[in-house]
């Protein structure tokens, strides 16, 4: 988001409180967790951080209840859209990372590339497509591949079904 | 000098700076790859090389590095390096414009201008100005972070809560796991794959990159809207913003060199600081972060004359400026040569063979910058949204992957995405969270120093506000503050006079 962004509109800023709210929550779990800190120098900052948090979220939604045109917002980022295909998208990443121990980084890399692909794509599948995007996938997976785990010597998970 | 100046201009020396420049430059350009990757993965190489060629080598790699950052900071809104943050401002919505192939050409022009500058100041006055990184002590380190926090709070205009809010949850976030003073287990909540913490790099690469891909692959609209035939480099248009604005990018430029001295501040402080001060300075003010070219200037500018400025500290005191320089420190041990004061006298075919390899691999970023930088655009522009996504969504996994070799941190730098995208709805931006993870680290040792040695003489205070670095940062941040509120109640004030 740009520095711009997020300001302007009129009128209680509903999504900003909510989130202000949930990090005072967060903020208190963070305070009750340094109490089983044994060493002074492990909670003090902690601490000084939780309680400065919890604080600007408090004046936030104050300064809301008072006055809701100071520091509101407007949405960020694209407007409307397709949920289940922004939940596709992570849920094909969050797939590819839990995967990757048991295919292998080739396999689970080139299944999630396929996978987002599928959920990208907006225009129609022509012959020359479907055969030029799935070769094109599997280049680039496979030249990734060879980046990281040949040149820069990532060592890359193999995958306990193939190993 | 003139004989230095040959040494480095030797065929040997020039394909190596030319090497460097373009494996670091695409390097950065992927998020994960960090300047500091990019060097440390490159190190062995230099080992069984004389030192100055070794150096020309690092120090060109790191320099590419840096303005490679700016590449998925203009075109994907993520920045490729933690130094690219503030690009990120003006970079994406020009882009976003149609502006992108603009943008590229002024980061890089800033870049090798900043590059410049940086290794000026440490040819010509090196051993006074590392006096300075001296001065500073671990009080100061942690007002210097505060100040940080406080520039991108306030840079999110009309949002300065929710800055600061942001802020505090990056400070929050970088002390999970281990504690580096006390190795107290923190914020873990019995779960192991918090015991490593969250890593800087996986959650700029989740708090950037995820709510764009999400956003992406929502709608078919096109990623950036091009409505015109390509324009080449725009070089001659980027000479005349350049030119039109030349004292912002000495002024960040310079910037960019003082606070590359001060070892940890680094790049995303520079370029915060210079953006802050261009949009202060400007005349422009409302056209920052909708895509000012002065705001790319001032930020690219910066993080590369930080490369000049972090050897500054790393070869006269031993101190490295950056992460890339305690590598390249580390590279220069291996290799006998011994870093201090003497170095510039003792060593000299060394260092001044080194500056002046540099200075050769900043101007060789500008020819290599500009074809990299209009094959990236072109690129990005016209790769079916259907290739792009997952190549990216398949870069940020094996970028955050290859950091630690840890599929944890893919997890983290994903569930990180989502709540980035939650926060960006309810007009909360990631740049404060992700500067607060960057300086927790510094902040929280400057500060747990400071308190206890403020507490075993009974001077907390007198510690924190007693010391006149401090006091002088500590009133800069006062201004930061003040400074948006200070400047509405004047233009209410005057718009009230022209009413009467």
């Amino acid at each position: 988001m740009s520095p711009e962004q997020g300001q302007g509109s009129q009128g209680i800023d509903l999504g900003g409180i909510i989130v202000a709210a949930a990090l005072i929550v967060l903020g208190i779990v963070a305070l009750w967790d340094t109490t089983n800190m044994a060493d002074a120098d492990s909670f003090v900052f902690p601490r000084m951080v939780a309680i400065s948090m919890i604080g600007f979220c408090i004046l936030f939604i104050a300064l809301q209840m008072i006055a809701p045109s100071i520091g509101t917002n407007e949405e960020a980022g694209v407007v409307g859209g397709s949920s289940l295909r922004r939940i596709g998208l992570v849920t094909a990443m969050v797939l590819a990372a839990l995967l990757m121990p048991w295919l292998g980084f080739l396999v689970s890399g080139a299944l999630s590339f396929a996978a987002i692909m599928l959920l990208a794509m907006y225009d129609q599948w022509t012959p020359f497509r479907r055969l030029v995007f799935p070769v094109v996938g599997i280049v680039i997976v496979a030249g990734f591949y060879v980046i990281f785990a040949e040149l820069l010597l990532v060592p890359l998970p193999v995958g306990s079904l193939f190993g | 000098m003139i004989e230095y100046l040959l040494q480095a201009l030797t065929p040997f020396h020039i394909a190596l700076a030319l090497g460097g420049v373009i494996a670091g430059t695409v390097i950065g350009s992927l998020p994960g790859l960090t300047a500091t990757m990019a060097v440390a993965v490159l190190v062995p190489i230099t080992f069984t090389m004389p030192p100055a060629s070794a150096l020309i080598l690092l120090g060109a790699i790191y320099t590419g590095a840096i303005y490679g950052g700016a590449y998925a900071a203009i075109l994907l809104n993520t920045p490729g390096t933690p130094s690219a943050i503030a690009t990120t401002f003006d970079g994406f919505p020009m882009a976003k414009r149609g502006d992108g192939d603009l943008a590229v050409t002024l980061a890089c022009l800033a870049s090798v201008v900043g590059g410049l500058v940086g290794a000026l100041f440490l040819l010509l006055l090196a051993p006074p100005l590392a006096d300075v990184a001296l001065a500073f002590g671990s009080v100061e380190y942690f007002w210097l972070a505060i100040f940080g926090l406080t520039l991108i709070a306030a840079l999110s205009k009309g949002n300065l809560l929710k800055g600061l809010i942001g802020a505090c949850l990056g400070l929050l976030l970088s002390t999970v796991g281990v504690a580096e003073i006390s190795a107290d287990v923190r914020f873990t909540f019995g779960s192991e794959v918090l015991l490593g913490g969250i890593d800087v790099v996986s959650a700029l690469i989740g708090l950037y990159c995820i709510p764009v891909l999400m956003d992406l692959v929502a709608t078919s609209d096109k990623h950036l809207k091009v409505t015109h035939a390509p324009r080449g480099f725009r070089l001659l248009e980027s000479l005349k913003i350049s030119w039109r604005y030349k004292f912002n990018l000495v002024r960040s430029s310079v910037i960019g060199t003082l606070v590359g001295i001060l070892p940890g501040a680094g790049g995303s402080i520079a370029g915060l600081v210079s953006y802050s001060e261009a949009r202060r300075t400007s005349k422009n003010q409302g056209e920052f972060g909708k895509g000012a070219p002065e705001g790319v200037q001032a930020t690219e500018s910066a993080n590369n004359a930080t490369v000049g400025g972090g050897f500054i500290p790393t070869l006269v005191l031993g101190i490295p400026g950056t992460p890339p320089d305690a590598v390249i420190l580390g590279a220069l041990l291996i290799q006998g040569v011994r870093t201090g004061p003497n170095l510039f006298t003792g060593e000299g075919s060394i260092v001044y063979t080194f500056i002046f390899g540099l200075i050769l691999a900043t101007l060789l970023m500008l020819p290599t910058g500009l074809l990299i930088g209009r094959y990236a655009y072109r690129t990005i522009i016209t790769v079916p949204k259907a290739m792009l996504v997952p190549t990216v969504a398949f870069m940020t996994i094996i970028g955050t992957y290859a950091i630690r070799n840890s599929i944890s941190d893919v997890i983290i730098m994903i569930v990180l995405g989502v709540f980035a995208w939650i926060l960006n709805r309810a007009g909360y931006s990631p740049s404060p969270i992700v500067l607060g993870l960057i300086l927790g680290t510094i902040a929280e040792q400057g500060f747990v120093q400071a308190w206890t040695i403020g507490s075993a003489t009974e001077d907390l205070m007198g510690m924190f506000f007693g010391r006149p670095i401090s006091i002088a940062i500590v009133l800069f941040i006062v201004f930061t503050l003040s400074y948006p509120m200070l400047k509405a109640y004047l233009v209410r004030r005057k718009e009230k006079s022209h009413v009467a």
